[in-house]
This record gives structure tokens, sequence and C-alpha cells, in this order.
């Protein structure tokens, strides 16, 4: 279990970043305010398109530009550091090497000696419960076994804030629920500093001690839930349930609330939720 | 895939299989080269080719026979496989480093792919006659036909493996504060190994044919110069049984190849196009 | 963004011309201040006079025409026979079976090792020219079409049987349109290899018109200002299949 220092949480204030599409300018989050304590777990749910991704990579260093300030450990975030990790919605291992190397991978700069380094890698192997296919190549794992593999890595380097984005999107419904409670169990072992963004309600109130509602074009919190509810949860708890339906509730407020922005995007129908605008990868920022 | 599909210990990738299948599909693989070969044995002994045509398929063994004694096969197929392995090495090492430029940065691309391509667009065999002239016809040429050829592939296919390196799986390394040679080292040129792998096994093909393309025309030694020499002398057998030996040896070139690209990337699961 | 857009690609094009304008300045600067031999690297004029020359009192235009009559002759019995090859290849596996090592094994012959076989066959005339022209462009084409139909999607062929197609029908409906996209990149290296051979094949038959026999006259007469016309020719006539070829390519695949 790792100490808490006041100063190793994450501060988020007066956020926002707008991407540029077609020359005109696309706001993607408007005036992002989060404020997380060390050892929270805070979970981010919103519709496809409210930046929530963007917010994330944000916060972990992949993009430095933005306005706003966030603070983690004193320091503006404005690139990579090991003391953030992050898990992406693919696996994202790296095909020719096996298990046990890309969990190694996150230590490539790590002040450690190789008998420390392999002694990490196989205490995270078991956190996760892969030491058997330590020496098995990512083409042979399945989605689940790929996706433990890549939060073992995420949490190698002990960092004291993990970001998820949307991680167990891509996993069957078993898959899924089984991870969600080995994560939550690794939470409670290591109290390390969780933010998971997903789409899924029923996840974020089952993870999350706050649950974080953000609203579409351009992203911005809509509510904050707080979850006093003591772990391990059981999701038939009523409690748990009743918190769930006011979760689903303000986030149906929040994406049908979408002020009528003239936007051009490419595809927009009517079918309850609008389809996301998917930004080329080429567009630049404002 | 269940946990309990997975094989433990894990699976060699392309395990040798003695099936009954396998060997009968051999089997009858070989039929047809098998009827060929007893309808040409009948057809010489019966006299249905004239025998300048088409000899009969005991005389291309004595020839074959023949060289090797004379140790002609040897030296030649030597000076032959020499000449493919050193201006394989020049071309494709050349190649590689000038695609591993043109893949990382864009502005080596600009500058160079017009005039890559332009000297691209000249067949191998039409640099030849130029080159003539300029270097005669030494080993010197020899080696520059066979390394341009080899250099032509190689570009392309790494400049193209460096490219298509996945943005996903750098973000990852950047995640980790990787620095560029580590990025360089550890995610680009793994990644574009299969494409790298590619240029290798195309450079030689194209290698192997410039060899045989300019021992035609200008050489006096080596596997091409039999094919001349024999033709010269309208000896067929010796021509069919050089050709036999061409294919041959290109054929083994190019199943070593295969074989080191399969052994270093046993990661591989999903079938190759 | 199209702003953007155009300004990288003028920047791509400035940076593309750069090397070769200074080559060519290279060149007329070499010649002229007398670095070079005159005989290697004749200035660029004498190529442009011998081109004029050429063109007006010589047959170039005649050698041009014949080469790419052989070449498209070539081209088209090759493919055309390569095709059907392919075809058959990849929908029998008995054929598969029975020709598939033969075609294998025969296919990694360097394709030159051919012509002194061909030559004591067929002679140095048009036939043995063109025959050759059309093995190499078999090859890439059956080669390709042997993949392409390889790779129809067991699943589209078994709702075809489900519906009772006829052999016919899954071949104009399964085979050929999965077997487009492969079919399309074996055209298109016959193509280029089709007009490597048709040099070859006028080198090494050197009887009749043909650009190549142009070339290796020049090469015979150390007259470089006429090989590197040829050559430079030579690249001209590749680089317009290349481009005809891609250009149809496209239209072809427009659902890619």
């Amino acid at each position: 279990m790792r100490v808490s220092r006041p100063d190793q949480g994450l501060e988020i204030r007066a956020v926002s970043k707008s991407f540029r599409l077609n020359g005109a300018p696309l706001p993607v989050l408007d005036g992002i305010e989060l404020s997380i304590k060390p050892g929270e777990f805070v979970t981010i749910v919103g519709a496809s398109g409210c930046g929530k991704s963007t917010l994330l990579r944000m916060v972990v260093g992949l993009d430095g530009d933005y306005d706003g300030e966030i603070v983690h450990a004193g320091k503006r975030v404005s690139e990579p550091s090991l003391s953030r990790g992050i898990v992406f919605q693919e696996p994202r291992l790296f095909p020719w090497l096996t298990v046990s190397r890309n969990v190694a991978m996150g230590l490539e700069n790590a002040p450690m000696t190789a008998a420390e380094k392999a002694r990490s890698v196989a205490d995270h192997l078991a956190l996760v419960g892969l030491t058997d296919f330590r020496d098995a190549y990512p083409g042979q794992l399945s989605g689940g076994m790929a996706q433990r593999t890549a939060i073992a890595r995420g949490l190698i380097n002990r960092p004291d804030l993990l970001l998820l984005d949307e991680p167990f999107g891509a996993l069957d419904a078993l898959t899924r629920a089984r991870l969600q409670r080995e994560l939550q169990s690794i939470w409670s072992r290591e109290r390390i500093t969780m933010l998971l963004v997903t789409h899924d309600v029923d996840e974020a109130v089952f993870l999350g001690d706050r649950v974080v509602v953000m609203s579409p074009r351009p992203g911005r919190i809509a509510h904050i839930f707080d979850v006093p509810l003591p772990r391990p949860r059981k999701r038939t708890d009523d409690a748990l349930v009743r918190l769930r339906n006011e979760v689903l509730l303000a986030l149906e407020e929040a994406t049908d609330d979408t002020a009528a922005e003239i936007v051009d995007f490419p595809r927009r129908d009517r079918d309850g939720a609008s389809r996301p605008a998917h930004l080329r990868p080429d567009a630049e920022a404002v | 895939m269940a946990i309990a599909e997975l094989p433990l210990p894990i699976a060699r990738y392309h395990a040798p299989r003695r099936s009954r299948r396998a060997w009968s599909r051999a089997g009858l693989g070989l039929l047809l080269p098998a009827a060929l070969l007893a309808f040409w044995a009948v057809g010489t002994a019966y006299r249905l080719f004239p025998p300048q045509v088409l000899p009969p398929p005991s005389l291309v063994w004595d020839s074959a026979v023949d060289t090797f004694r004379s140790g002609k096969l040897l030296s030649y197929a030597a000076i032959s496989f020499y000449r493919v392995v050193v201006g394989f090495v020049i071309g494709a090492g050349v190649g590689l480093v000038l695609g591993v430029a043109m893949g990382l940065s864009r502005t080596v691309d600009d500058y160079v792919r017009p005039l890559f391509t332009a000297i691209a667009q000249v067949p191998n065999l039409g640099w030849i006659p130029l080159l003539v002239l300029l270097l005669g016809i030494g080993e010197t040429l020899k080696l520059t036909i066979i390394a341009k050829a080899a250099f032509i592939p190689m570009v392309l296919n790494t400049a193209d493996g460096i490219r298509r390196v996945s943005p996903q799986l750098l973000e990852v390394a950047r995640s980790f504060r990787f620095s560029n040679s580590q990025l360089l080292r550890l995610v680009v040129l793994p990644a574009a190994v299969p494409s790298i792998f590619t240029g290798f096994r195309y450079g030689l093909a194209k290698a192997w044919t410039a060899l045989v393309a300019v021992e035609l025309l200008a050489a006096s030694e080596g596997l091409g110069y039999l094919l001349v020499w024999g033709r010269q002398m309208f000896w067929m057998d010796l021509v069919i049984f050089a050709i036999i030996i061409i294919g041959v040896i290109g054929f083994a070139m190019d199943f070593c190849l295969t074989r080191a690209e399969t052994y270093l990337q046993r990661w591989r699961t999903e079938p190759e196009q | 963004m199209s702003r953007a857009l155009d300004r990288r690609r003028w920047t791509r094009f400035r940076r593309g011309v750069t090397l070769p304008v200074l080559l060519i300045a290279l060149w007329f600067f070499a010649t002229h201040a007398g670095l070079v031999d005159s005989r290697l690297l004749p200035p660029i004029e004498a190529v442009l006079r011998a081109g004029r020359v050429e063109w007006t009192e010589g047959a170039l235009l005649q050698n041009l025409e014949a080469s790419l009559f052989r070449n498209l002759a070539g081209f088209a019995i090759g493919s055309t026979l390569g095709l059907a090859f392919g075809m058959a290849l990849g929908i029998s596996p008995l054929i598969e079976k029975l020709c598939g090592p033969l075609f294998h094994g025969l296919r990694q012959v360097a394709l030159l090792a051919w012509v002194p076989l061909i030559c004591m066959w067929l002679g140095l005339g048009e036939a043995s020219k063109i025959a050759f022209i059309a093995i190499a462009a078999f090859v890439p084409v059956a080669l390709n079409t042997y993949q392409g139909a390889r790779a129809a999607p067991p699943q589209l062929l078994e709702v075809s049987r489900v519906l009772l197609l006829s052999p016919r029908q899954m071949f104009r409906r399964v085979y050929l349109p999965a077997a487009l996209p492969s079919v399309v990149t074996g055209i298109h290296l016959a193509l280029i290899y089709s007009w490597l051979a048709t040099i070859g094949a006028e080198y090494f038959m050197a009887l009749g018109p043909g650009l190549g026999g142009l070339i290796l006259a020049g090469r015979d007469r150390f007259e470089m200002d006429l090989v590197i016309l040829g050559v430079f020719i030579l690249g001209l006539v590749g680089f317009a299949l290349n481009l005809i070829a891609q250009f149809a390519a496209g239209r072809l695949l427009r659902w890619e």
C-alpha cells in the first residue's frame, strides 16, 4: 500500500481545448474543473463526443496543448511522466514481445537493477493473474487477458495516478464484469489514484468514489455524484441501483440537452444519441 | 479464445506435420512433372523431337555430371553466388538505411522520392548498357547492377514499413517517456520488420534476376555464362541444365529467407497474406 | 484546411524537384567545364540533338512503335493465359495439387534464364520475343490471381452453396470479385515486367527494330548520347505505363 501525499493529487482547473476541423474551430472541452484527492477513484461517464478521452490524454501528458491548468504532484502537466500510467481501450501490446516483456516495457526508463525489474514484473503479473502466461505472445491471448497485461504494464511503474480510457469497452459483458471486480480489488489493495473514463453507467457507479457526468459538444461537467458505498460493492445492492438510476437520468439529461450548435459534422442522425464527430488524426489543434 | 484452449507450454508456430495428407499432396504434385519427364524421355527415344531442340534427359544428366566433375559447376556457381551475395548486401544495406531515413523523415522523403522513382522507372536491364560504357565489363559493373536491383525494392518496402508503424504503439511508448532512440530501436524498427523482410525477399529475387541478366550480357564465367556458352555451342543439354541450376538456387535462397523470416516472427499467429 | 494542404503540396513539389534540378545543373556544369570526358558523359545538348536526329532522320518512332507493339502483344497473351491458369489453380484443389508445384518450381527460374532456350527453340524473330514477354506477364498474373481466388471468403462460398448457385454463378459472383484486387495488382506487375522483358528480348534476340536495339547500337558504337537518350525514353515509357496501370486500378477498385 502506498502512502498518499497531499501533493500527489490531480488538479484540473478551467481546462478547455479546441480542434480545427475544416478551417473552423471545434470546441471539445470547455471549462473543466475537477479536483482529485490522492487515493481516490473517480470515474467519468459521458456519451461519445464529450471529450473525455481527450481530457484523459491531456492528463497523462500526451497532449500538452490546452488552455487552463492540469497540475499533478505540484507541476503543470505537459508531457508524459512515469508517475502517471495509462491503460487504453485497446490493449496496445507489442505483438513481437511476450507478455512479461510487454509489461517490462514500462520499466525501460526506470532506475532499477535488472533483478529488481524482473521481480517487479513477476509481482505485477501475479497481481493480474497472468503468471502462467508470461511467455505467451499477444496473438495467443484473449481480449480479457490482453487487457490485463495492459493493466499490469500501466501499474508497473507504481504510478501515483492511473488513467483508464474505456479499458473494458471492447470486451464481452462477462469478461468486463470480471475485470471490473479485479480492478476494484487492485485499487483496494494498492490505493493508487485512479481516473477511469467510460460510457457505461453501471461501470462508473460500481467502481468510483465519485462519478463525473459530462455533457457533450463541447465537453462540460454536468454533475458530480458521490458514491459513499463501501467496497466490495454488490451490483444488486439497493443503494447502488438507486444511485445508478440517478446517474443514468443525469446522463440522459446532459446528452439530450446539447446546445444546437451549428458545427457541421459529417454524420448526425437523430436516433436518440447523436453520432460522434470523428476527428481526423491530422486535425490541427488551435 | 477460452483459457482452456491456450496450449501450455506455448505451441511452436509452424510445427512440422508428417501426416498422411502431406505425403499424398507431395505425391500428387510430383505427378505432372514425372509425367512430363517420362514424356520427354520417351519422346526423345522415339525421335519425336530433333535432338538439337530437345536432347534426351540422359544427355542433360551427362552434361550435369561433366560440369560437376570438371569443377566448372562449383566454380561458376560460387562466382555467381558471390556476386549475388555481395551485390545484395551492398544494395540492401544502402536501401535499408535510405528507407529508414525516408520513412522517419518527411523531409528526406520529399527530397529523395521523385529522383528515386525516376531511377526506378528504368528497368535494371536498361541500365546495363549505360553502366557498361561507364564501368566496363568487370566485376564493378556486375556488382553495381545487382546492388541497384536489390536497392529499389528494399527502399520502398522499408520506407513503407516504417511509415506504417501503429501510432497507438508509439503513444504507449511515449507515455513511458521513451527517448527518440528508444522509440526507433524498440518500437519502430521491430514493427517494421515484416515489411523489411518483404523488401529482402523482393530485393534478393531482383538481384538474382539481375545477376543472370548481367552474366548473359557481359560475363566470362558464372551460371549465366553457362547459359550463353551452351547456346553458342548449341548444346541444349547444357542450357537446360543451367536453367535447372539457376531455378534451384533461386528457390533455395528464397526458402532460406522465408525460414529466417518465420523464425524471427514466431509471434505471428495470423496467416500471412 | 485546403490551404494547408496546398501549402504542403507546394513544399513537397519544391523539395522534390531540388535534387533532379541540381543533378542536371551539375551535369551541365561538369560537361561544359571539361571536368568529365565527353565520351563518358556527353553534354545535355548532345543527347537532345541525338534525340532530334533520331526522330527526324533515324527510326526512333518505328523503333518505339515496334517495342510497344511487342510489349502489348506479349502482355495481352501472357495476362490472359495467366488469368485463366491462376483462376483454375485457385478454384480447383485438384488442379492446384497437380500443377501447383510445377508452376511454383518453374517460376523460381530467373526470367532471363529462359532466353537461350527460347532462342534455340523459336529463333530470334518476333515469335520468340513475344513468347518471352508473354512468360514475363504470365507469372505475376497467374500468381496474384491464384492468391486472389484463394482469398475468396469461405463464408460467402457457403452462402452461395446454400443458395444453390451454379458453378458459373459462383465464379462470377464470388470468386471474380474477391480476386479482383489481387488480379489488378498482378496485372500492374505484369505491365512492369513485360516492359522489362521487351527490352530484354530486344537485347538478346536483336533481330528487327526496337528501342532495346537502339540502346545496344549506341553501346556498340560507343555513342553515349544515344544510350542516354534510349534509357531516358525507356524510363519515360515505363513511367507512362505505370501511370496508366495506377489510373486503371484506381477506377476498377473504386470500392476499396
